[in-house]
């Protein structure tokens, strides 16, 4: 078609093809087309889903760089940083991988992974060298959810660890934080995951996770109580310190079991709210059910008496002292007001057990039941409420007052205790002690007198040390050590006495040596004693008999 | 005062060896190849490849030319983003070559292919004189923008430092590649003769203006 027909119709020609309208060079491209729609097809399909993720800071987040990986599995990568419109955070933008697109669901976390240090754990030091990543923890809700708020800290464990997940609610937050161990008689069982303010309630809510294999620990009568830091803490026992493991004491931790008096209860769901109880000994106070409170008219002082001090029936807690407060009396009256509430239930089984037999307030105070104050400690002074049946008592019975019941006191303990005290001192008042005292003045004027003569006998031998007498006794005493060192000498090896006794041991040697002669002959011949020696000269030395 | 052309003395140059002879012994006499006045289907090839490399030019731009993987994880670089990487550190010649081999001439080809294809069909005024130096140009030019895709080839074949470092080529690569392969094609097919053909055919018609030009009839 573009070539210019040249021939010439005079001359013989060859036959001019007519070009085929579409000719085959246009495969090319056509090929190209489907290539570069390939090409580009391919790079979408690659695409996968974007997710916006909402964090604090891009801190070490890069775009084109910083993976986003689900158990350490590449999934995605984040594609832009930019700040959110109102400049209080900022939006990662991830692209995932196609077939990661099923993590996007509801409920899925995000948090960037660096190196952290913390009291509790240090985690991600990889990163130091692998740049930061983002990981993705994926929930369980429904799919095609393209917004997030990324988490600032790593959560503690992620939702797809199987285990039993609890909210705990405290007065104060404490020193519990996050990733701060449960233990279970000391022994890790569980973390803290996340711990938020309930303004509304006003308490600090815990998340915490236990571990499935301990699960079956946490029962609906378990407390939970903050086993952080030092306790020290003076109650009617005395001086009490505990102290946590070490982690415990730096990161706060929290212990859990079931106070003794509760009932254990059914194991527990997902979710279940528990609260948590400042020290060990708050949950003591949580197996009882105050469901009766008392006020008790004390005719003493209740000085040492504290809020929170045990009401105890011979031993057994069974309430604690709400109040001492005069709002509770009547006007005029002079006995001291003390609110306490009891856990029926618990009087009536220990009174059971006491008693044998089945009782009810009216019945058992008809009986002699009386409140009276103990004392709990004598080192700090602490007063408890004991309830105890008491012998002889005045009659009494539970009468209203004001909003409250009043239980019969019996002055007890303290005040007999004032009464014999008195008793004693009266005694020693009443003792003849100006007699005895004088008498004892007479003695000691005796002791004097003979002090006086001592001295006088010292005063003396002072007087014959001083004499010339004994002055010389001295001298004398110097010659006479002369002399003996004399006598001692002629006895050493250059004496008189060392010569004579050398001659005596000589002739006492030749006298031995003759002897020998003597036991020789008599070995050799026995008779020689009677028959005398044979003079034969020479010895002959015989054969063997 | 033009002299006349081969072509209207029906005399055809062999493609292969050179040897000019007349058109109508259907063969070179001395290599037995086909002979042709012009280049069979030029312009329509010409076309066919430049349309071809224009679809191909858009992958190669869009998409990565290779993938670094390193230690702080992969990272995908396109053409463009190598250049702006380079320029960003201040090595502006790098990304001044690199600009000018990978996109400016591919780009420049195709612009100068459809020129002369528009100048063969007398689409254009420029002399014919500058539309052949044109030409020439274009095809001495073409087989350097393959620079780009022999960085890819050895930065590939060189940097394979497992989990250290490794580079591994793109889409991009392969379209890249075929661009400058359809655009040289595209070159070759292009008979610069029918810029003359279109040219003398003006001048007669300019000449005699009742002489209906031969493509309309």
């Amino acid at each position: 078609m573009s070539e210019p027909d040249t021939s010439s119709p005079s001359e013989p020609r060859a036959v001019v093809k007519r070009s085929r309208r579409w000719s085959t060079v246009w495969i090319v491209p056509a090929v190209a087309l489907a290539l570069g729609i390939w090409l580009v097809w391919e790079h979408y399909r690659e695409l996968g889903p974007l997710a916006y993720i909402r964090f604090e800071t891009a801190e070490s987040v890069v775009s084109g760089k910083t993976e986003v990986r689900c158990r350490s599995v590449l999934v995605g990568l984040v594609e832009k940083v930019d700040l959110s419109t109102d400049l209080q955070s900022v939006i990662v933008a991830v692209r995932m991988q196609p077939e990661s697109k099923s993590l996007l669901r509801e409920g899925s976390r995000f948090w960037v992974v660096k190196p952290r240090v913390t009291a509790s754990d240090i985690s991600g030091l990889n990163t130091i060298i692998s740049g930061s990543y983002i990981d993705l923890d994926p929930g369980d809700g429904r799919e095609d959810v393209h917004h997030f708020d990324g988490l600032e800290v790593p959560p503690v464990t992620k939702s797809s660890v199987p285990g039993l997940r609890l909210v705990l609610e405290a007065e104060t937050a404490g020193s519990l934080a996050i990733g701060s161990p449960i233990y279970y008689k000391g022994f890790e069982v569980g973390r803290v995951e996340q711990r938020t303010f309930d303004i509304r309630k006003r308490r600090t809510l815990f998340d915490i996770f236990i571990r499935k294999e301990y699960a079956e620990l946490v029962h609906e009568g378990t407390a939970f109580w903050n086993s952080s830091g030092i306790d020290i803490s003076t109650g009617a026992d005395g001086l009490r310190v505990r102290t946590p493991s070490f982690q415990a004491m730096l990161s706060g931790g929290a212990s859990f079991g079931v106070p003794p008096g509760s009932q254990v209860g059914k194991e527990v769901g997902d979710g279940t709210v528990f609260q948590l109880y400042p020290n060990e000994e708050a949950t003591r106070h949580i197996s009882f059910n105050p469901e009766r409170k008392f006020l008790l008219f004390f005719d003493q002082t209740v000085r040492g008496l504290n809020t929170d001090a045990p009401v105890e029936f011979r031993g057994i807690p069974l309430g604690r002292v709400v109040d001492i407060s005069f709002d509770y009396a009547p006007v005029g009256e002079k006995r001291v007001p003390v609110l306490i509430e009891i856990d029926p239930a618990l009087l009536r089984n220990s009174a059971q057990k006491a008693t044998n037999e089945t009782v009810d307030f009216k019945d058992a105070v008809a009986k002699g039941l009386r409140a009276k104050l103990g004392t709990a400690s004598l080192l700090t002074g602490a007063l408890f409420v004991d309830i105890d049946f008491v012998p002889d008592a005045p009659p009494a019975e539970i009468i209203k007052s004001g909003d409250y019941e009043v239980f019969p006191t019996h002055s007890s303990g303290l005040v007999q205790l004032e009464a014999k005290v008195n008793a004693i001192l009266t005694k020693i008042e009443a003792l003849p002690l100006e007699d005895t005292l004088s008498k004892f003045g007479n003695t000691a004027d005796e002791i004097t007198a003979i002090v006086t003569e001592a001295r006088a006998t010292v005063q003396k031998i002072d007087q014959l040390l001083a004499r010339e007498e004994t002055q010389n006794l001295t001298a004398e005493m110097d010659a006479t050590l002369k002399e003996v060192r004399r006598s001692v000498t002629s006895l050493g090896p250059s004496g008189s006495l060392q010569g004579d006794l050398n001659r005596t041991l000589d002739e006492l040697r030749a006298a031995l040596r003759s002897f020998k002669t003597l036991t020789n002959t008599i070995d050799d011949k026995p008779n020689s004693l009677i028959f005398g020696r044979e003079s034969t000269g020479d010895p002959v030395p015989k054969a063997r008999r | 005062m033009n002299p006349p052309s081969a072509a209207s003395k029906n005399l055809a140059t062999c493609n292969v060896c050179g040897k000019v002879s007349p058109v109508t012994d259907g063969e070179c006499p001395r290599c037995g190849t086909h002979l042709h006045l012009r280049k069979p289907q030029s312009l329509s090839r010409t076309w066919a490849f430049l349309i071809a490399a224009v679809i191909l030019y858009i992958p190669a731009n869009t998409m990565p030319i290779m993938t670094v993987n390193g230690l702080g994880g992969s990272e995908k670089n396109t053409i463009i983003s190598g250049v702006i990487t380079f320029w960003e550190m201040k090595s502006y010649p790098i990304a001044i070559v690199i600009f000018t081999a990978s996109v400016l001439i591919p780009l420049l080809k195709v612009v100068a292919l459809v020129w002369l294809c528009m100048a063969a069909k007398g689409r254009s005024h420029t002399s014919p004189h500058s539309l052949s130096r044109l030409y020439h140009v274009t095809e001495i030019l073409g087989r350097w923008s393959m620079v780009d895709v022999f960085v890819v080839a050895i930065l590939v074949c060189l940097v394979q430092m497992g989990a250290l470092m490794s580079i591994t080529p793109g889409p991009a690569a392969l379209s890249f590649s075929a661009v400058v392969i359809l655009t040289m094609f595209s070159a070759m097919s292009f008979d610069p003769r029918l810029i003359w053909d279109k040219h003398r055919e003006q001048i007669q018609t300019s000449d005699s203006p009742d002489k209906i030009p031969s493509n309309l009839a």
